[in-house]
């Protein structure tokens, strides 16, 4: 571990925003050269309650300037809103100039909103000489505080933050938390599987001050995993769904999505498709993926020979082309995917201990085979897609792509082999993957109920002989990383917390990987970013 | 090779003059010569000071990734001074001529008239190599700038490039000695060629193509796996580079200097059992096989329809879908769509990495080491010297291509665009001014 502990801006400092007209916050989101979207929620009376289907249909007013005192203000409008989208208002300032930072309000009643910061991208083909982009994924509310989106909110060096999903769970208390403490108990008091109650959670998570300083602080781009809907979702099901007893699945799943699309500052409405590509001048294009609404069901285990089967996907037909024609040899250079579980493959060694393979398991999901984890919710569940992706980048020399990662709650730098075969004696990567850690979400220690970088130490050393293409691997710590990307290099930092319940925890840099240009490997960096 | 400096000394001596051309023999270190041509009438006296020279040295077959500073330390040194261009890329056919033809025209092939190595010329009836000057339908920078009152120069280590290239530049070295079966000259000879062109002439540019790279790349068995033979042509030509480098400083010249550093193509490496005969895939429709002629250039092969008129459009379509579903084809594809012109004939198949094309037999092409399909577009490509011209220390994420050297360099002279444009873009991002 390096650098010295940061606390960040109290979070009391923002209590001031969980109350009245505006009380869960602002946000912008899905930066584009000449626009953004502006997001919030409005509660105009005090029934309005979200996902309550209470109250009138009411018209907020925006207005976007280019400098923080509203003095110059270059786009304004009214949007209505009412209690059939609970509320929440989402609109996209349009004729904004590219790669611009702007501050964005809402007003309602004569009373406004927090005001947001958020920037534009650069234009189509620009030259661009650097973007830093927050990363995070897996924020449970139950498992602690949201340390990480402030320190981030304090950094005031963001172009967007990328959230890969995970951005809340499904849970009832009790059923998922930090070990065996619940920090923070879930609203409502169990489990999401209605539209009222993922909008209720949603607004819950809203009301976090960490949350709202981040969503004030830059544009996110989002995608889902699973937790916004269940654990394991896949196009007809999830691992945590029972049909009958919680209804049929199509009708959860479109309640989830409804309630994202309503309260996610993201361009994305029920019906439509969330996979969508933001670029970024002639630096970096970024594909954010959905890997949940169009999969077949994971495999049985791994030796199921659904696992290879060229007739099952992790992306449908259409996204796979769709990512196949991102991942080109034109466009912007570097070819950025927002990816939410891990491609690159891993296989857990036998030699762990019975304790060790439980504890992997219960963090990576999945089944086993004689007593060894396997995760055929990743990539790895889906080898014929993973093969077409590689074989795409190998056959048409498709240079500087970088999936980024969240889902497995713990950090990852890692070549995706050509062939893992030859890879030992080659070396050969076709691309590079980076994995951020969880904001609150359980990891191996808390699994193994043993203090952080002990017995886990072992078990990350023990998979990393087993897969040289691992570089990097963090199974205990909490927090976030921070993406820097040039013409030379993308480089991650994974910072760390000290503590996740402890609401002003601290955070310090843990260790930072390279993927220089036209290399697709990742290699250990020196130093602290500027 | 030792990577000590080689002293060139200048002209000695001129002589007789065949034809219209007039030689000039260089003496260097050790009792060595090189003998350099040059048009009649061309003065051989040093051009003025006090102006920019610029080099363009092609590292044949070079991947992007193989220039790091354990391996090749003066050549990574040279990009980390300049300005990198790390998406850079070759352009159809991924082959040797055609490329150098795009640097020295900035125009692709379907107007140069240059679409591969090797080509079924129709008129002559047989397949060929297009190295004679008459196949490049355009003028090149080397006559350009000579146009424009700058001399030029041509070292090129390929018997086929010196073909192409002919007696274009003021100046031009005739590769020699040449290796047998590879048909080039050794880095090493070539760049004493190189340091004896700037010793004597002294040519405000000068174009000098370095083949041990690419020949011992196609070469290399282990280029699957250990690729030590290929390492250790790396670790030579790096050796060249640097000896060029220093003979810029020791002569006072560098920093008069702009030197653009690129490959033509890249490499990739296949197993014998990765072989694709698209003759051998016709074998059952003797019908499309024998009206089909093909001009095999590695990774690619250009397929010509020969039969009756009336039958080549669904002839054409029958062999695109036998080829295309071979497991070691990548795609096939129309002259149109990757530009390439009417020299290129009908269809053109690329195979995937790890694979190669071996045709009319399957004993055609038993080299690993191969070129022309998209898994070989990546390329070196970056922009250095002591010039004040040149930027410093900075990376582009500029789409640089082969096709950009022309525009780039002529620029610096003030070359205006041939008759209808570039298809090239000049990457100025590289240059103060």
């Amino acid at each position: 571990m390096a650098g010295a502990m940061a606390t960040g801006t109290p979070a009391g400092a923002f209590s001031a925003s969980q109350t009245g007209l505006f009380g869960h916050g602002i946000a912008s989101g899905d930066p584009m050269p000449g626009s953004v979207l502006l997001w919030t929620r409005v509660t105009p009376t005090p029934e309005s309650l979200p996902g309550s289907g209470a109250g009138p249909d009411v018209s907020v007013q925006w207005e976007v300037s280019a400098d923080a005192a509203f003095t110059k203000v270059v786009a304004r409008g009214t949007v209505p809103t009412g209690p059939a989208r609970d509320h929440t208002v989402k609109v996209v300032a349009g004729r904004l100039l590219p790669a611009t930072s702007y501050w964005y309000r809402f007003t309602f009643g004569g009373e406004a909103s927090p005001v947001g910061r958020t920037r534009t991208a650069p234009a189509a083909g620009a030259a661009v000489n650097r973007l830093k982009f927050g990363v995070v994924s897996c924020a449970n509310w139950q498992a602690g505080y949201f340390s990480s989106y402030r320190h981030l909110a304090a950094r005031g060096d963001l172009d967007a933050v990328l959230h890969l999903g995970d951005y809340l769970y499904e849970y009832a208390p009790g059923d998922y938390q930090a070990r065996d403490v619940v920090v923070r108990p879930h609203d409502p008091a169990f489990e999401m599987t209605q539209l009222e109650h993922y909008r209720r959670r949603h607004a819950q998570y809203k009301t976090d001050p960490d949350l709202q300083a981040l969503h004030a602080a830059a544009p996110f781009i989002v995608t889902w995993d699973d937790h916004e809907s269940a654990n394991d979702a896949w196009r007809g099901g999830a691992e945590n769904h029972t049909p009958g007893v919680e209804g049929d699945w199509s009708e959860r799943f479109a309640a989830a999505h409804q309630a994202y699309a309503e309260w996610m500052p993201v361009r994305y409405e029920p019906g439509g498709q969330i996979y969508r590509r933001l670029d970024f001048g002639s630096l970096a294009s970024l594909s954010m993926l959905d890997l949940r609404s169009y999969r077949d069901q994971q495999a049985a285990n791994g030796t199921d020979p659904a696992v290879g089967s060229p007739a099952r996907t992790i992306t449908g037909a259409a996204q796979m082309d769709w990512l196949l024609g991102n991942l080109k040899s034109t466009g912007p250079q570097w070819k950025l995917v927002g990816n939410p579980v891990m491609i690159a493959p891993v296989r857990i060694p036998s030699t762990l201990s019975t304790a060790e393979l439980a504890g992997v398991q219960k963090l990576m999901g999945g089944t086993s085979i004689g007593g060894v984890p396997y995760n055929v919710d990743q990539w790895d569940g889906y080898e014929a897609d993973r093969n077409r992706v590689v074989r795409h980048l190998r056959d048409n020399a498709v240079k500087d792509t970088v999936f980024l990662t969240g889902d497995i709650h713990s950090g990852w730098a890692c070549d995706i082999p050509a062939d893992p075969a030859s890879y030992p004696a080659t070396g050969d990567s076709v691309a590079a993957e980076l994995v951020c850690t969880s904001v609150t979400s359980d990891n191996l220690d808390d699994i193994l109920n043993v203090p952080p970088r002990t017995g886990s130490v072992g078990v990350e050393n023990a998979i990393k002989a087993a897969n040289p293409h691992v570089k990097y691997l963090d199974f205990d710590s909490h927090g976030y990383s921070v993406l820097d990307i040039t013409a030379a290099g993308v480089r991650m930092d994974w910072y760390v917390l000290a503590e996740r319940t402890s609401a002003g925890s601290g955070t310090a840099l843990s260790t930072s990987f390279n993927v220089q240009a036209n290399t697709g490997k990742v290699t250990p960096a020196q130093g602290e970013l500027e | 090779m030792s990577g000590s400096p080689r002293q060139v000394t200048p002209a000695s001596s001129r002589l007789s003059t065949p034809g219209r051309r007039q030689f000039l023999r260089i003496a260097a270190a050790g009792g060595a010569a090189v003998v350099l041509s040059a048009a009649q009438g061309t003065a051989w006296a040093a051009p003025a000071a006090g102006r920019t020279r610029s080099y363009v040295l092609v590292v044949d077959g070079c991947r992007p990734d193989e220039i790091t500073p354990a391996l090749t330390p003066r050549l990574a040194a040279l990009r980390d001074a300049g300005t990198n261009f790390p998406a850079a890329r070759s352009l159809p056919v991924m082959e040797t001529i055609p490329n150098h033809v795009m640097m020295m025209t900035g125009v692709r092939p379907d107007r140069s008239g240059v679409p591969a190595n090797a080509i079924f010329d129709r008129a002559e009836g047989v397949v060929r190599d297009l190295d004679r000057p008459t196949d490049l339908h355009l003028p090149t920078l080397l006559e350009r700038l000579q146009e424009r009152g700058f001399t030029t120069g041509s070292v090129l280590s390929k018997k086929y490039l010196y073909g192409i290239f002919g007696t274009r530049a003021s100046y031009r070295w005739e590769p020699q000695p040449l290796l047998p079966v590879t048909g080039h000259a050794p880095d090493a000879a070539t760049m004493d060629a190189l340091l004896a062109m700037v010793s004597g002439p002294d040519p405000d540019f000068v174009f000098t193509n370095l083949g041990d790279i690419d020949r011992v790349g196609h070469s290399d068995l282990s280029g699957t796996t250990l690729r030590a033979a290929r390492e250790a042509a790396l670790a030579d030509t790096d050796l060249q580079v640097g000896r060029f480098i220093d003979h810029l400083r020791n002569a006072g010249k560098w920093d008069s200097s702009v030197v653009m550093v690129l490959a033509d193509h890249s490499m990739d490496w296949s197993i014998p059992s990765n072989l694709i005969s698209i003759n051998l895939i016709l074998q059952p429709r003797p019908e499309l096989q024998s009206n089909i002629t093909i001009a095999q250039n590695g990774g690619a092969d250009l397929l010509y329809w020969t039969g009756p008129e009336p039958d080549r459009a669904a002839g054409l379509a029958a062999v695109a879908q036998l080829v295309s579903a071979h497991e070691g084809v990548l795609s096939v594809n129309t002259p149109a769509d990757l530009r390439l012109g009417d020299e290129a004939g009908d269809l053109v198949a690329y195979c995937r990495a790890g694979w190669r094309f071996s045709d009319p037999y399957v004993a055609s092409n038993p080299i690993p080491g191969n070129h022309g399909h998209p898994a070989t577009e990546p390329i070196p490509f970056f922009v250095t010297g002591g010039s004040p011209l040149v930027v410093k220390g900075a990376v582009s994420s500029e789409a640089a291509r082969t096709a950009d050297v022309a525009p780039t360099i002529g620029g610096i002279y003030g070359l205006k665009a041939p008759a209808g444009g570039y298809d090239g873009t000049a990457r100025r991002s590289a240059f103060t001014a």
